[in-house]
């Protein structure tokens, strides 16, 4: 149906134990913690299911914990109060930069990390109405066979969008999730898929229970391209950070969202040195960062414009973190 | 509110009488109305652009059990519209569909679930048709007919010619030409659309509570629509949550929800999406502007010729005004002596458009103060200059028979300037940053009503009973702009009461006088004249019943801060109540009337057409924006607005300054970020995350001067204040552009990647001029 909110059972599990016991019981049943994005696409009839489990109130998925091995965050914390936390702001002030510009106020005080991390891709043939979409013949994504935005390909294009997975990425964080069988930690960059249909690498009955960032070894920045300064998700988010490895020396790790289906690291050996002529080193880097995103037109701004802006950002901020 | 002796009611800010309901919540939109016993309806909606409609059937919708009613375009035969010459819309398609969302059907269920489900459930089988999404391929050749009545899919041609133009350029120094291109965009205010109606079946009457800006009009429609007596229909218009344009005609909603309620013989609600209020749209449509302005050397304007072509959708709606207005308005800001011009209101297949605040004027304006800025630079003159070598005198009559009394622009451009500090600033920002300035001005309502019955245009009753309480009933719909205030203001002033004795009821066709509605800015001009009257009317019973009291000839009573007592003398003192209680005596309830209407000098022109941009009196504004610029993502920062407004005098300051920051917030998302799009028909941006609409992030701080050119005609020397200041901001925006990075560009809104665009390509061009160089 369309927006009006379908009927469903609404689980409150109260430990992660019965979070997954409730999950595997129920093979259709969706996760919801802040629902911000989720009860969107209920009200669009993008997201069928007869049964949520909220997780909203796991004492266990709401901790930051920070130890010599670094940072720990749990799933549930919520954006506002990521933002809000002295450790996270002091040692990795992307997480705050990227966490304080998604959506706004109302949304950060229920959105969580582990929402954010999981965003569901988006795309402008997709996030409309039931009976939008039916009117266009449905999508690749739901429904349908043809993606309209790459129409002679073989997969979604839809663009992954959450601010907080680039931040992580330059960070070097792992992710941690929980299933029937168990934990299991992976590096966040393999935890995604270029698939705008099915980007996660989430088993079934899985849910991400914290993110983990090993202790500061960089300074590092975020920075979010939109029409508006607010609300609006990303056309593009770009994430820097920079290692000072020996003096007059400077690495940096570079990653995007909005621009593919999954957030990309931008990866590259090139150094800046005190032999490199340092306006050469940041147009090279903004070059490699257009030859690795692939912005389509899943929104009505042109697509070149995300591609270039995410450059121009890239380097405005790597040249800030100097 | 108590009052000091000697102060008024009026001149001083405040805070509107039902802004108490608004901000705690109390106030009953109509979405909030008394839901029991009531049916949930909805529309089915056309899923293409363009298509012959073979059939529908309905019976499996009908067979849903909890499905009350189903009805469909063989349900209403009449065409309705606000144009009473431009009457050619069904409330659900008939034969034809012409724009994707269109309603096709309606059902009401019990609830919202069965109603949603019972829509898949009604079949339809279509024909498709060609279809045309701009104004060129409309008026293409071998183009598809959207009405078989309109070839060339043109609404409405509009060719006016007063002077000569060809005189005019040939006197000018300099004569520049240029092409602007405006997107279309929606009002999206705060409130969906939504409709409550209730179908009596034994008494046969129908009550209608709505999100209308003119419920007269409404009432008028469902009479036809559904062949009923107007006397059986009543129409409600509860609280309000916005309007600028998108309710100021009747919407098929309204309709569609009506036939439902009769046909199941109960109540109906009908709750519009976001998605839906953003496909019954009625927005500001699309147009090209072709402007041609000569000027001589000091900067006098000689000559203006315009071509204004207007994609307006699927229906005439109010079409033909709109694209009479965006003419009308070249004159009566400036003096020019020749002016020349030409519109097209070309149908479209997409959802209608109408009006929206600032009607057919804005994109004519915002090109007229561009390329007035882009002269000026080449004549090496100050834009400030230039708009004072073009002034105005009042009073006057335009060329196109339009009534000047009052004229405060100059006064405007004088406080701008100063604020801003414009002159010593403007060549002294650093890199990146840019000043812009742009005026405009708009009508204090249309001096000839759409329905012209010969009835006054406004009546305003009020009320004095037993309870010393003064009701002043008013068809006026406030939608949020403060026409309620004004009216109890006006209560408050002349009888010298405090304004806590003054109720005012609203909108309610079986209780209040009819009004017109809010539209073109009417209502303090008109509604505050008819107020005023009635108030004068209402007072003079309780100067007579105060003299008689005292002893005293009528002429001889004083009136201040509710206590009457004889000229001169201090001892003969009487409370209002007193007064009252004697008047009441010989009359028991008193009630009066006051009425407004415009004079025939007023009502425009005498040329086809010439009753459009009619007016009692127009507002002015100037205004200055200051942007920064950021060359390499193509981002616009609007660091701060000054704005000034001529409103003739500001009953209420701070409902003025309301006004005047909404104007210019309005005019800075047409400039910055709004714009609907469609790909083959379905609209991507109906919804407040797609639609952009600026947050309070991007807001600007603005600074509001009011200027109080005291219009002899105006309640209490006012006139409009809502819409003035709206065209001058795309404008002032485009020219800090320009200041700022010396781009100058013809499109809006001003989106970031065309700006980064347009940037890419100037900063080439002017690379390939250094090396020619």
């Amino acid at each position: 149906m369309t927006e009006v909110l379908p009927k469903f059972e609404l689980l409150t599990p109260t430990t992660l134990i019965d979070v997954v016991a409730a999950l595997s019981k129920n093979p259709d049943a969706t996760i919801c913690a802040g629902g911000t994005d989720l009860v969107v696409q209920l009200r669009m009839g993008l997201a069928e299911t007869k049964t949520l489990v909220d997780i909203s109130n796991i004492a266990e998925l709401k901790q930051i914990t920070k130890t010599s091995v670094g940072l720990r965050i749990g799933a549930g914390v919520t954006l506002a109060d990521l933002e809000a936390n002295a450790d996270v702001a002091s040692d990795y002030p992307a997480i705050v930069k990227a966490a304080e510009v998604v959506a706004g106020p109302t949304h950060r005080a229920v959105a969580t990390l582990g929402g954010n991390l999981c965003l569901d891709t988006r795309c402008l043939y997709y996030n409309q109405s039931h009976w939008w979409r039916k009117s266009n013949g449905f999508c690749l994504k739901y429904k349908g066979d043809i993606c309209h935005v790459a129409p002679k390909g073989n997969r979604c294009r839809a663009a992954y969008s959450g601010d907080l997975a680039p931040a992580l990425l330059v960070l070097d964080a792992e992710i941690e999730i929980l299933g029937e069988n168990g934990t299991r930690r992976i590096p966040l960059a393999e935890f995604y898929h270029e698939d705008g249909a099915q980007h996660l690498k989430l088993e079934a009955g899985e849910i991400v229970v914290a993110a983990h960032i090993p202790p500061i070894q960089s300074i590092s920045d975020y920075g979010k391209i939109r029409v508006r300064d607010s609300i609006d998700f990303p056309l593009a988010g770009v994430a820097v950070s920079c290692r000072k490895t020996e003096p007059g020396e400077a690495c940096f790790s570079v990653a995007a969202t909005g621009t593919n289906s999954m957030p990309v690291l931008v990866t590259t050996e090139e150094r800046l040195t005190n032999n490199v002529d340092s306006d050469a080193f940041f147009e090279a880097l903004g070059k490699l960062v257009q030859k690795v995103v692939s912005p389509q037109r899943t929104s009505s701004i042109a697509p070149h414009y995300r591609r270039l802006s995410a450059a121009a950002t890239v380097i405005r901020l790597a040249k800030g973190l100097l | 509110m108590s009052m000091n002796g000697g102060t008024s009611a009026i001149g001083r800010p405040v805070p509107l009488v039902d802004g108490i309901e608004k901000v705690t919540g109390k106030a009953l939109y109509t979405a909030d109305l008394d839901s029991r016993g009531t049916l949930s309806g909805r529309i089915l909606r056309a899923s293409v652009s363009h298509a012959r409609i073979l059939s529908i059937d309905t019976s499996r919708a009908s067979a849903l059990p909890g499905v009350c009613a189903v009805i469909t375009g063989q349900d209403c035969d009449k065409t309705y519209g606000v144009i009473p010459i431009a009457m050619n819309e069904y409330p659900m398609a008939r034969d034809k569909i012409r724009y994707l969302g269109e309603p096709i059907a309606a059902v009401a269920a019990i609830d919202a679930d069965t109603a949603a489900h019972a829509l898949e459930l009604i079949d339809v089988e279509i024909e498709e048709l060609a279809a045309c999404y701009t104004a060129a391929q409309s008026r293409a050749p071998d183009a598809p007919l959207l009405h078989a009545d309109k070839p060339g899919n043109l609404e409405r041609e509009v060719h006016h010619t007063f002077g000569s133009v060809s005189d005019g350029f040939a006197e000018a120094d300099l004569v520049r030409e240029e092409v602007f291109d405006c997107a279309e965009i929606n009002h999206a205010q705060m409130e969906p659309h939504a409709a409550l109606a209730e179908y009596e079946p034994i008494r046969e009457r129908l009550t209608l509570h709505s999100v209308s800006q003119v419920p007269f009009y409404v009432h008028l429609t469902l009479a036809s629509c559904l062949d009923m007596d107007t006397s059986r229909i009543r129409v409600v218009k509860p609280f309000v949550g916005g309007g600028f344009g998108a309710r100021t005609e009747t919407l098929n909603f309204e309709i569609i929800v009506a036939l439902l309620a009769r046909k199941v013989g109960g109540k109906v609600m009908m709750q519009l999406t976001r998605e839906e209020t953003f496909l019954t749209h009625r927005g500001r449509p699309k147009t090209r502007v072709k402007l041609k302005i000569g000027l001589t050397k000091t900067g006098k304007i000689t000559a203006a010729e315009c071509e204004a072509v207007m994609s307006g959708g699927a229906y005439a709606g109010y079409g033909i005004v709109t694209i009479l207005y965006a003419g009308a308005l070249l004159h009566g800001l400036y003096d020019i002596p020749n002016i020349k011009y030409d519109g097209y209101r070309v149908y479209t297949n997409h959802p209608p458009c109408g009006a929206m605040r600032g009607h057919g004027t804005v994109d004519v304006r915002h090109s007229f103060e561009a390329l007035l800025d882009r002269m000026s630079r080449e004549l090496g003159l100050d834009p400030f200059t230039l708009r004072r070598a073009n002034l105005l005198k009042a009073p006057m009559f335009t060329a196109n028979g339009l009534m000047i009394n009052s004229y405060g622009l100059d006064e405007c451009l004088n406080k701008v300037e100063a604020a801003s500090e414009w002159t010593h600033r403007k060549d002294n920002l650093p890199d990146g940053r840019g000043l812009g300035m742009a005026c405009s001005h708009y009508v204090s309502g249309a001096a000839k009503p759409v329905h012209w019955t010969g009835e006054p245009h406004a009546v305003v009753s009020m009320k004095l009973d037993f309870d010393g309480s003064v009701t002043v009933l008013t068809g006026a719909s406030d939608i949020g702009q403060g026409s309620t205030t004004i009216v109890a203001l006006a209560a408050a002033e002349i009888i010298n009461i405090d304004l806590g004795r003054v109720r005012v009821v609203t909108n309610d066709s079986v209780i209040t006088p009819k009004d017109n509605g809010s539209y073109s800015s009417r209502v303090t001009f008109m509604v505050g004249n008819a107020a005023i009257e009635a108030a004068k009317a209402l007072q003079a019973k309780l100067v007579d019943a105060a003299a008689e009291l005292l002893d005293a000839l009528p002429e001889e009573i004083e009136c201040e801060a509710e206590t009457y007592f004889v000229k001169g003398s201090a001892q003969s003192e009487l409370s209002f109540h007193d007064v009252a209680i004697k008047a009441l005596a010989k009359e028991g309830t008193i009630t009066v009337k006051g009425t407004f209407s415009t004079p025939i000098e007023a009502q425009g022109g005498k040329h086809r057409g010439g009753a459009v941009g009619s007016t009692m009196g127009f507002s002015y504004a100037a205004q200055v924006v200051e942007v920064s610029v950021d060359e390499t993502t193509g981002q616009i920062d609007i660091e701060q607005v000054w704005a000034a407004l001529d409103c003739g005098y500001a009953i209420n300051p701070l409902a003025v300054e309301g006004q005047i920051e909404g104007s210019v917030w309005m005019g800075m998302g047409q400039g910055l970020c709004e714009e609907t799009n469609y790909i083959n028909g379905l609209p991507t941006h109906a919804s407040l995350t797609d639609y952009c609409v600026p947050t309070m992030a991007e807001s600007p701080p603005i600074d509001v001067q009011i200027v109080e050119s005291i219009d002899p005609l105006g309640p209490f020397g006012a006139k409009e204040a809502g819409e003035g200041a709206l065209s001058g901001f795309p404008p002032a925006l485009v020219n800090a552009v320009a200041d700022a990075v010396g781009l100058d560009v013809n499109f809006l809104p001003l989106i970031p990647d065309r700006i980064l665009e347009a940037l890419t390509k100037y900063r080439r061009a002017q690379r390939r001029k250094e090396t020619v160089k």
